[in-house]
C-alpha cells in the first residue's frame, strides 16, 4: 500500500493543479498578512488599512446608534434603530471581531465552493487511471489486495487534500489571530467540515471512476449531482412540484449529500462564531459518502481488468 | 499440485451481458517449474484472457488455477510472479530508476535489494545510460525493456511475458531472447505469449496453440513439429532398382551438395525404417544422415489455426508406431 501511496503522491505532484492550489493558498494568507493593516489599541480596532487605503478612519463603537443630520435615530425596515455596526456582514461583539469573522468567512466560503471544485479537477482522473489497461495490469498483478490498491490511492488523495485545507485555514487563522489578538479556534473546526465534504464529493468520483473507467465522466456525474442537490435544497421545491413526485424529491433530498446546507450554514457559522444548528446535513452527507466508498471498493474488488 | 508452477483445471472465462462471449473454453494446463512455455494463437484466441486468469486480473467463470500451490486470486500467489503486459504504461514523469523502485516496493521488495536489483537489471536491459531520464521520453523499445526489467525486480519464480519483443529492434529482440534463456538457465518458469513464432520456437520447451478460446495443440516443440511417420534421408545416389523395391516408402526430394540425394522415407514405424535402411545399404547406398521429418512451427501454426481438428502431442500418432 505504501508503494501506491507514494506513487499517487508523485502523480499529484506531477499534476501542476495541486501544486497550484498550494500556491493559491499561500497567496491568500500572504496577501491577508500584507494587505490588511490593523491598528489595535487596548484590544479595540483603532483603524484599518486595506492595500494601504484607510477603511476605518477613526475608532468607533459598533453599538453606537446611527443618527441623521437632524440627530434623529436611523431606523431599519422593521423600525429597529440602526447602529454603526449594522452594515458589517458578520457582527461580532466588537468591530475588531467583526473584521476577523468577515475575513474567515470569506476564506472558508471560497475554500468550500471554489476550492473543492478545483481540488476535484486536480484529482478527479486519478481513480479512472487506476483502471486503465496497461496501468491496471502492472499494478493489480502486484501482491496487493484490490482494497489495498484503491485504499492506497484514496489515502494519498485525502492526505494531500487534508494538508491543503489545514495549511490554508491554519495560516489564515494564525495571521488573523496574530494581527488582531483575537484567537478564535472554532474557525479551525471548519477544516474537518470542508475536508469531510471533499471526501463526500470524491466518493462519487471514486464510484463512477471505478465503474466507468472514465475520468471525465466521473467529474461530469459528480458536478451534475452537486447541481441536483442544490436544486433539491430549495425550500419551496416540494410545494411547487406535482404531488406524485413529491416523495421522490423529498426522499432524494434526504439521501443525497447536502452541499448547500453545509456550505451556507455550517461553514460560515463556524467561521463567524455563530450557532451552527443541527449537524444532520453533515452527518447524512458523510453517510452517503461512506456508502459510495463501500460500493466502489466492492466493485473494484470484483471487476475484471 | 503444489510442485507445479501453474496448475489450471477447467479454467474458463465467459464475459457476461446480454450476449455472453466465450473468451476461453474450460481448459486444463500444467506447467512445471523451470519450464519455458509458449502460448500461441491468432488475435482473439484467448491468450491474454488466459494470462489474466492466471494472474488474477480476471475472475474465472469456471475452474480454478494455482501458482506454485497458491490460488491465483490470493495476493500472496503473485508474490512469486512477474508480469510484462502487452501495451504496459508507466507514469511518464517517473525516471526509469524511480519506476523500478516504486513498482518493486509494491511487490514487497526491501529498499536495499531494490537499489541493487534496479542497477543490475538496468544494466541487463541496456538502460543504465537512461536510468535517470523520465519514462515519457523513452522509445517503444526502451519502454519494453524497462517493462521487462520491472517484471523481474522481485526475483520471480515465474514470469509472464506478453509480447516481450513488441516494438523492439532485431538486436534488442535477440538480447531479450538471451535474457529469457538466462531466466530459463536460472530455473525461472517463463510463460511466453508471442506472435513471433521463430522466437517461441527458439526459447520454448513446450507450446500450446489456442484458437477461438480453445486449446487445439499442446506439446513440446519437437513433438508438435515432427511429422508423424516420415524421416528425411541424405544418401548417395539411389539406384532405380532400389527405388522400385521400396515403392511408396521412399520418395526423392532432390539433389544436395556433393552429389548426395535428399529423400523422404514414409514408413509405419521404426522397424520398417530400419528395414528400408538395410535395403539401401544392401544395394550399396551410403547413408549420410537420417532424421525425423519436421515442419516449422510456423507451418504447424498456420495448419492448426486454419481449421485442423484438436490434436495434442499426447494424443498424436507416435513416430514409434
Amino acid at each position: 500500500m505504501t508503494g501506491l501511496f507514494l506513487l499517487t503522491l508523485r502523480e499529484l505532484r506531477a499534476r501542476k493543479v495541486v501544486v497550484g492550489l498550494f500556491v493559491v493558498a499561500t497567496v491568500v494568507w500572504v496577501a491577508l498578512a500584507l494587505a490588511l493593516q490593523l491598528d489595535v489599541v487596548d484590544g479595540s480596532l483603532a483603524g484599518a488599512r486595506l492595500f494601504g487605503q484607510e477603511t476605518i478612519e477613526e475608532p468607533f463603537d459598533p453599538d453606537e446608534p446611527l443618527v441623521d443630520a437632524e440627530g434623529n435615530p436611523v431606523l431599519d425596515d422593521d423600525g429597529v434603530p440602526r447602529t454603526r455596526g449594522s452594515d458589517l456582514p458578520f457582527n461580532g461583539d466588537t468591530l475588531l471581531e467583526s473584521v476577523v469573522f468577515t475575513a474567515q468567512a470569506f476564506v472558508s466560503g471560497a475554500a468550500y465552493w471554489i476550492g473543492i471544485l478545483l481540488a476535484l479537477f486536480a484529482t478527479g482522473g486519478l481513480i479512472a487511471t487506476l483502471t486503465e489497461r496497461g496501468y491496471a495490469d502492472v499494478i493489480l498483478t502486484k501482491p496487493l489486495s484490490r482494497s489495498a490498491v484503491l485504499g492506497g490511492r484514496l489515502l494519498a488523495v485525502m492526505a494531500v487534500m487534508l494538508a491543503l485545507v489545514t495549511y490554508l485555514f491554519g495560516a489564515v487563522w494564525l495571521v488573523m489571530s496574530v494581527k488582531t489578538g483575537i484567537w478564535s479556534p472554532r474557525f479551525l473546526l471548519a477544516i474537518p467540515v470542508v475536508f469531510g465534504m471533499f471526501a463526500v464529493v470524491y466518493s462519487v468520483v471514486t464510484l463512477v471512476g471505478v465503474w466507468s473507467g472514465s475520468g471525465p465522466l466521473s467529474l461530469i456525474v459528480t458536478l451534475g449531482l452537486g447541481f441536483v442537490t442544490l436544486v433539491l435544497a430549495i425550500p419551496e421545491l416540494p410545494t411547487q412540484i406535482d404531488r406524485t413526485w413529491r416523495p421522490l424529491v423529498v426522499g432524494a433530498y434526504h439521501v443525497l449529500p447536502k452541499f448547500g446546507a453545509v456550505g451556507t450554514t455550517l461553514v460560515p457559522q463556524l467561521a463567524t462564531g455563530g450557532d451552527v444548528g443541527a449537524l444532520s446535513p453533515l452527518a447524512s452527507s458523510l453517510a452517503f459518502g461512506g456508502a459510495c466508498y463501500a460500493l466502489a471498493f466492492a466493485l473494484f474488488s470484483r471487476k475484471d481488468y | 499440485m503444489s510442485d507445479l508452477a501453474i496448475h489450471a483445471s477447467g479454467l474458463g472465462k465467459t464475459y457476461g451481458g446480454r450476449r455472453p462471449v466465450v473468451a476461453l473454453k474450460p481448459l486444463d494446463l500444467e506447467v512445471a517449474p523451470g519450464e519455458t512455455f509458449g502460448l500461441l494463437g491468432p488475435n482473439g484466441a484467448g491468450k491474454t484472457t488466459l494470462v489474466k486468469l492466471l494472474l488474477g486480473l480476471v475472475r474465472p467463470s469456471a475452474g480454478e488455477a494455482v501458482l506454485f500451490g497458491r490460488p491465483v486470486a490470493a495476493p500472496e500467489a503473485r508474490r512469486v510472479a512477474g508480469y510484462l503486459p502487452e501495451g504496459h504504461r508507466f507514469p511518464p514523469f517517473l525516471t526509469a530508476r524511480q519506476t523500478l523502485d516504486l513498482f518493486a516496493r509494491m511487490s514487497g521488495v526491501g529498499p536495499t535489494h531494490r537499489r541493487a536489483r534496479a542497477e543490475a537489471l538496468l544494466e541487463r536491459v541496456r538502460l543504465s545510460g537512461a536510468a535517470d531520464r523520465p519514462v515519457g521520453t523513452f522509445s517503444k523499445g526502451m519502454l519494453q525493456r524497462l517493462g521487462l526489467a520491472q517484471s523481474l525486480m522481485n526475483r520471480p519464480q515465474i514470469v509472464f511475458l506478453d509480447e516481450p519483443t513488441d516494438g523492439v529492434d532485431p538486436v534488442g529482440r535477440r538480447e531479450i531472447r538471451f535474457l529469457i534463456e538466462g531466466l530459463r538457465d536460472d530455473g525461472v518458469t517463463v510463460f511466453l505469449n508471442s506472435h513471433l513464432l521463430s522466437e517461441v520456437e527458439l526459447v520454448c520447451t513446450r507450446v500450446a496453440i489456442l484458437k477461438d478460446g480453445e486449446r487445439i495443440r499442446m506439446g513440446t516443440v519437437d513433438e508438435l513439429t515432427r511429422q508423424g511417420r516420415a524421416w528425411r534421408l541424405v544418401t548417395s545416389a539411389l539406384p532405380p532398382t532400389t527405388l522400385d523395391a521400396l515403392g511408396d516408402a521412399l520418395s526423392i526430394d532432390g539433389p544436395t551438395r556433393g552429389g548426395l540425394v535428399r529423400s523422404t522415407a514414409t514408413v509405419p514405424d521404426r522397424a520398417a525404417l530400419n528395414a528400408a535402411l538395410d535395403r539401401l545399404r544392401a544395394d550399396g547406398v551410403e547413408v549420410e544422415a537420417v532424421e525425423p521429418a519436421r515442419q516449422s512451427l510456423e507451418d504447424l501454426f498456420v495448419e492448426a489455426v486454419s481449421g485442423s481438428p484438436r490434436l495434442d502431442a499426447e494424443a498424436a500418432p507416435s513416430a514409434d508406431g
